[in-house]
């Protein structure tokens, strides 16, 4: 349970801290008495004992008798393991990796495309606020009567892999799919805002295109930005801008036309 | 009657129990292992030894098919010699596709060799490079999209076809230069990524042929094409001549021999292909 301490910043350093000399203990490294769980033992009365027997050392042989519930451990032992066990598992949404704070933060580094972005952000793969982002835009594009969300995804997931595929060869550290999926997905906020817009306004008109060219340039510019704080490329930020525009102008493109 | 040690149900949860040891009267809905944080029942298909054991074994079936597939690609497609030709940067690009279009001030197109090694693009604006192709054939496709879109032709599925049949085309002539250069027996270190970078230079002049003709209508269409298509045409001759013929040829010195007019015909045919490219895929988004 490493990751209580440092929370903020090794946030997702702290995994479901697998317990691992029960692990050893198991059937498959163990070959003189491994089968021996007792299960006839649990205490359904109590909440608590759901949790594992394997907190027990699986040394112990089984003494009981077949369809006699035998207490072949100290209840005490384990019970006071299992509400520890309770009371010290991590809140769902760190299990899950949802870390709301870092969600924020990375939304304002997209909404401030002139601040310097920090190169370590991006070092945790975060899906779930590119996810939101890419419904509420679906969602947005519903609002105004187009059902696309198949292109949403499809060009999404296109444009991911082809940016992928160039930041693995344009940069000296390669990049994962992930870092590049959440960067992407990020990016997409300012995108939404053009769609919302176009819920309420016509964007055919000269104001609907040039507010579409300022946000297609607000979209790749940040998301250029984070890609070259995070990969240390020098030089190359317009190189990296122009297929993150292509891209958006492609969502641009649904969300005008 | 449930049948303990042979019901498949009880066997695969808790698969560690013997079948002997057949003492649960009912299924087991607890967490029967390691996820001692989570304490909720049904973890018990993580916690088994055996599905762990299954999972470590999947997990390293994954690693070592995702070796096998990088092994596999470096085979086919040098990754680490596609590199070279994207370390690039933005000045390179500026003045490459300013060269694209103007060729006609810059006097030096050798390029510049380090021990032996050409010169990354980001250091010499003569090397070739294949991002400004990848760009522009990406870029084709989406203004030959929105073109289409604007006289109302537009679907998505001929987006994909203009991309496949542009795609086909090129890898078509990359694969004829190639042929030409083995039968006229070039001596020459150009490489079929040199290639594919030289023939997906005429995407530039396309698109700019294209926006025009969207801005400003079909005289711009034609003014603009016709500028590109010249630039082109002297852009691959002074770089291929370099590559292709002989050192005297190239510096300009009349060389009489057979060998020396077939180089100087293979680069001039070379050459005049792209502009005849050029307007083969464009001249249809512009009505």
């Amino acid at each position: 349970m490493s990751g209580f301490d440092n929370f903020n910043t090794d946030f997702y350093q702290s995994s479901y801290s697998v317990d691992d000399q029960n692990q050893g203990g198991y059937g498959y490294s163990n070959t003189e008495n491994p089968y021996n769980k007792p299960y006839g033992q649990y205490d359904y009365s109590q909440p608590m004992a759901y949790a594992s027997p394997g907190m027990m050392p699986p040394q112990q042989p089984y003494t009981g008798q077949i369809f006699q519930p035998t207490q072949t451990y100290t209840p005490s032992q384990s019970q006071s393991m299992y509400s520890s066990s309770f009371d010290d598992e991590p809140p769902l949404l760190e299990e899950l990796g949802i870390n709301f704070d870092h969600i924020w933060q990375k939304t304002l580094t997209v909404l401030h495309p002139m601040k310097v972005a920090d190169g370590s952000i991006m070092n945790e793969t975060d899906l779930a606020g590119p996810m939101v982002f890419c419904l509420a835009f679906g969602a947005t594009l519903l609002l105004s009567g187009k059902i696309q969300f198949g292109y949403v995804y499809g060009i999404s997931a296109i444009g991911c892999l082809g940016m992928y595929c160039l930041l693995n060869l344009m940069s000296m550290t390669g990049v994962s799919f992930g870092c590049v999926a959440s960067v992407l997905g990020y990016c997409l906020l300012p995108m939404i805002l053009l769609s919302s817009f176009g819920v309420l306004f016509s964007l055919q008109g000269m104001m609907g295109v040039i507010l579409t060219a300022a946000i297609i340039g607000w979209c790749s510019f940040s998301a250029s930005k984070i890609f070259i704080s995070a990969l240390a490329m020098d030089g190359q930020q317009l190189l990296v801008a122009y297929p993150c525009a292509l891209l958006y102008g492609v969502f641009a493109l649904i969300s005008v036309f | 009657m449930l049948d303990f040690p042979n019901d498949p149900n009880m066997r695969l949860r808790n698969s560690s129990v013997d079948g002997a040891d057949g003492s649960q009267l009912f299924e087991d809905t607890s967490g029967a292992g390691s996820a001692s944080q989570a304490g909720f029942p049904g973890q018990s298909l993580l916690s088994d030894p055996m599905s762990n054991l299954a999972m470590a074994y999947g997990s390293s079936l994954a690693t070592q098919g995702r070796e096998i597939v990088d092994k596999n690609l470096d085979r086919f497609i040098p990754i680490s010699k596609l590199k070279y030709y994207f370390a690039v940067d933005t000045v390179y690009v500026g003045k490459k596709l300013g060269l694209l279009v103007f060729p006609y001030m810059h006097e030096n197109w050798e390029v510049s060799y380090q021990q032996d090694t050409p010169v990354a693009p980001r250091f010499d604006v003569n090397a070739p490079d294949l991002y400004i192709p990848a760009m522009g054939f990406i870029t084709y496709v989406l203004v030959a999209g929105l073109a289409l879109g604007t006289q109302n032709r537009f679907s998505p599925e001929l987006l994909g076809v203009q991309a496949s049949s542009a795609l086909v085309w090129l890898i078509m002539e990359v694969l004829a230069v190639l042929l030409s250069l083995y039968l006229v027996t070039v001596n020459t270190d150009l490489t079929t990524i040199d290639l594919l970078a030289f023939s997906g230079y005429k995407y530039v002049g396309m698109i700019v042929g294209v926006v025009a003709g969207l801005l400003f209508g079909r005289p711009a269409y034609y003014l603009s094409l016709l500028w590109c298509c010249a630039a082109i045409f002297v852009f691959m001759i002074r770089t291929l001549r370099l590559k292709l013929l002989s050192e005297a040829a190239a510096e300009g010195r009349l060389v009489r021999g057979a060998r020396n007019q077939l180089r100087m015909y293979l680069t001039m045919t070379i050459a005049a292909a792209q502009p005849i490219f050029m307007y083969w895929f464009t001249y249809h988004l512009i009505r």
